[in-house]
């Protein structure tokens, strides 16, 4: 933190603290919040609403490296599905409570997340992309072999959390209410905590990267050591999705490690727009979203899908939160 | 100034957001006043229309339809109708577990069937456990029958890989024969190879050796001669779906199929339509069902008629009765139980005998296991068949019984 610890110059502050500004950025984090409080009250399942929840925190903590600090990194899953086996085997094999277990799932993938980044933070572009990729199946394969640890292919099973005792109240996880309001405190919490980095000089400094690498250096700031912190915290936060998934489903499935999971968040990111504080959650959202009212209705809900993320793409290049805060702060 | 403007025009959006919000939850509630009033039975049914298995889905969304269709002619359960909601669950642990979190929490289901894969039934077992849900699996696993994922809330409808290895086994081997296998590199593989060592091992054949290779592989060239110098006399193939289809499309192009016996534990009829006669030629396997069981079992007359009147001369295949025996099953002890009372509908399961579709059928007590017969299929020359589905010949029909099921101390129950 050394580093970043002294307040950054004018020239960097982030863009997106201007882009932002007014109402919608000093509220945010209540904002968030109110949102998230009527969700399982609108969206067609609250099973549906707890999915939001935690691949909205994922994406969220992905944000943080893609968005945030232009790091465009293809093994998020690594940290997603670490946390998530971390906590399933910390509850199953060792009989920790859900709260140390959830402690410990955090750690975890936050270890994962520094080693798996001093080894690949050095490399740039396609070369930053290939070595998460690489060294996220890495854990994907790990987690494979280590059947007696890990179930392997079957999946993590034997950890169902019925009841967690909360400050003297005990909340009944299996009714889905209590269980979505449960986890949305841990998305709370970690959404005040993603606020409170950007509004520090470090969210200033790990825009400054992401905007000009040359120029932060030539201003002092260790380069390398911030795209380290910043890709730690976006793991541990990533690795709070997966504990919160972990509790949710009472299972690990395998492909939680999955490449295609890291793919998932990318585009969930985008959608919604990456470096945007919100956009994310509204990525996750309208992904999950489409896909479950689709897979409804047709089997063939994956072209639907597929035809909305190309619009986007082709017509909307901000997401859509993004494309909205940009057409708020129209001149 | 204008962040101020700007200030009031959201909240003026915000109560709009929250009137359309208030009637959104409006239109969500109704569709649940007015299901309580129909009182129908609903069974979930997930399964992963998309993906490699969809053919196989597809036959059981269809196959457990019909079983629906026939209740309901009948008058239902104790008068009510049967209702089956149909789910993707795109062969992923994750969406399947919540899928079925959505059809109890949501869709307010009486019970839960189907899954066609290890994991995701497990996953599935595992959500169903931990909410006192009725679950009949259709999938084949090994795993599910041990006492670590015991629910006395399941039943494992579908054969599981120790009982069509060892009926394929003592189809197949003789004392003294050279096995090789080949496997996939997972967890179904490995059961399916453990099934047929052990078979091995009580029919005194001799195991030259094995290969694994990854879950999905295309290609299978490097390992045919590997295979060959092993100079086995049976091959046998532990692996599913399109894998199947590829590894025994390459040992026939390595001419393998000229030295020695081709065996696979579950030999898929969709499969087998995907590729040419010639290249499933001889290919022994097991296999749940085959419609020309018909000739023999008066059930299986009776599941192909009902099936050809509802799609139009189309015959059901081998996953999609599962479909048909897994919801038939699970309907007859509702009606036996007069009801959808989950502990009463336990206790009519344990003590169900059923003939539906392939002979007589039952759970077994300590791990809700169906104890059912096995067949063992030889795939047909071209020149035999008679017609388009004339595919295989049954080389044995074994009647279900409990010798062939590892035992309930084995698996780990009190005895």
């Amino acid at each position: 933190m050394s580093s970043t610890s002294h307040a950054a110059p004018a020239a960097l502050r982030p863009p997106q603290a201007v882009g932002e500004a007014g109402f919608l950025s000093r509220w945010r984090v209540p904002l968030s919040i109110a949102v998230l409080c009527v969700l399982p009250w609108v969206l067609p399942s609250q099973a549906l609403a707890v999915n939001v929840l935690i691949y909205g925190l994922f994406a969220v903590g992905y944000n943080l490296l893609f968005g945030y600090t232009g790091l465009l990194s293809f093994g998020h899953a690594a940290f997603f599905g670490g946390g998530a086996y971390i906590t399933g085997m910390a509850i199953a094999h060792f009989g920790l409570g859900w709260f140390p277990a959830m402690l410990v799932g955090v750690a975890g993938s936050s270890v994962l997340a520094a080693v798996i980044g001093a080894l690949s933070i050095r490399t740039r572009g396609i070369y930053f992309c290939m070595v998460t990729l690489a060294l996220s199946q890495l854990v994907y394969y790990t987690a494979l072999q280590a059947s007696n640890w890990t179930g392997g292919e079957n999946g993590l099973r034997g950890f169902t959390v019925a009841k967690a005792d909360v400050l003297g109240f005990t909340v009944n996880l299996l009714d889905p209410m209590q269980k979505y309001y449960f986890l949305m405190v841990f998305a709370a919490l970690a959404l005040w905590f993603v606020s409170r980095v950007l509004n520090s000089p470090f969210g200033a400094a790990i825009e400054a990267v992401r905007e000009n690498e040359t120029r932060a250096r030539a201003c002092g700031y260790d380069v390398e050591r911030t795209k380290l912190l910043s890709f730690i915290l976006s793991g541990a936060l990533c690795g709070v999705a997966g504990t919160m998934s972990a509790i949710h489903l009472s299972i690990v499935p395998l492909d939680a490690l999955h490449y295609h999971t890291s793919s998932i968040v990318v585009m969930m990111t985008m959608l919604g727009g990456a470096g945007s504080f919100f956009g994310p959650f509204v990525g996750a959202l309208v992904f999950l979203l489409i896909e479950d009212v689709a897979s409804l209705w047709t089997s063939h809900w994956q072209l639907i899908v597929g035809v909305v993320f190309i619009l986007f793409v082709l017509f909307l290049p901000k997401g859509i939160w993004g494309t909205l805060i940009a057409w708020r702060n129209r001149p | 100034m204008t962040d101020r403007k700007d200030g009031l025009t959201f909240s003026v959006s915000r109560r709009t957001l929250l009137a359309g919000m208030g009637a959104g939850i409006g239109v969500l509630a109704m569709p649940a006043i007015v299901r309580a009033q129909a009182e129908t039975v609903r069974i979930g049914f997930p399964t992963p229309l998309t993906g490699p298995f969809g053919a196989e889905a597809k036959d059981q969304v269809r196959s457990a339809e019909l079983a629906v269709k026939l209740i309901n002619d009948k008058g239902g359960i104790a008068g009510r109708q049967v209702e089956l909601l149909v789910r993707d669950d795109k062969l992923n642990a994750g969406e399947a577990a919540t899928r079925t979190l959505e059809l109890i929490e949501k869709d307010k289901v009486h019970a839960v069937v189907g899954a066609l894969s290890s994991a995701v039934q497990l996953a599935v077992n595992e959500v169903t456990r931990a909410r006192n849900m009725l679950y009949v699996s259709i999938s084949q696993s090994d795993t599910i029958n041990e006492v670590k994922d015991f629910s006395r809330y399941t039943f494992h409808e579908a054969l599981n890989p120790h009982m069509t290895t060892a009926a394929v086994a003592k189809a197949t081997f003789k004392k003294g024969s050279k096995v090789a296998f080949l496997v996939a590199d997972y967890a179904y593989g490995h059961e399916m190879l453990r099934g047929f060592k052990r078979a091995a091992a009580a029919i005194g054949a001799e195991v030259v050796g094995e290969i694994l290779h990854p879950f999905g592989a295309p290609d299978y060239s490097t390992l045919m001669p590997r295979i060959r110098s092993m100079k086995p006399d049976i091959l046998a193939i532990c692996n599913f779906g399109r894998d199947q289809a590829n590894a025994i499309k390459q040992a026939n192009d390595f001419g393998l199929k000229k030295q020695m016996q081709i065996v696979v534990p579950v030999l898929l009829h969709n499969q087998r339509i995907a590729v040419a006669p010639d290249v499933f030629e001889g290919v022994v396997g097991g296999a749940n069902y085959y419609w020309e069981l018909e000739n023999s079992v008066p059930t299986a007359k009776a599941f192909n008629d009902a099936f050809r009147k509802m799609y139009g001369g189309a015959i059901p295949t081998d996953y999609g009765a599962y479909g048909f025996t897994g919801v038939t099953a699970l309907l007859l002890g509702m009606q036996k139980a007069g009801g959808t009372d989950t502990d009463k509908v336990i206790a009519a399961l344990q003590e169900l005998k059923y003939d539906v579709a392939k002979g007589p059928q039952y759970f077994r007590k300590c791990d809700h296991q169906a104890v059912q017969s096995v067949l063992v299929l030889r795939s047909k020359a071209k020149a035999d068949m008679k017609g388009a589905d004339d595919l295989f010949e049954i080389v044995a029909n074994d009647p279900g019984s409990e010798d062939m099921l590892r035992s309930c101390a084995e698996l780990g129950f009190p005895t």
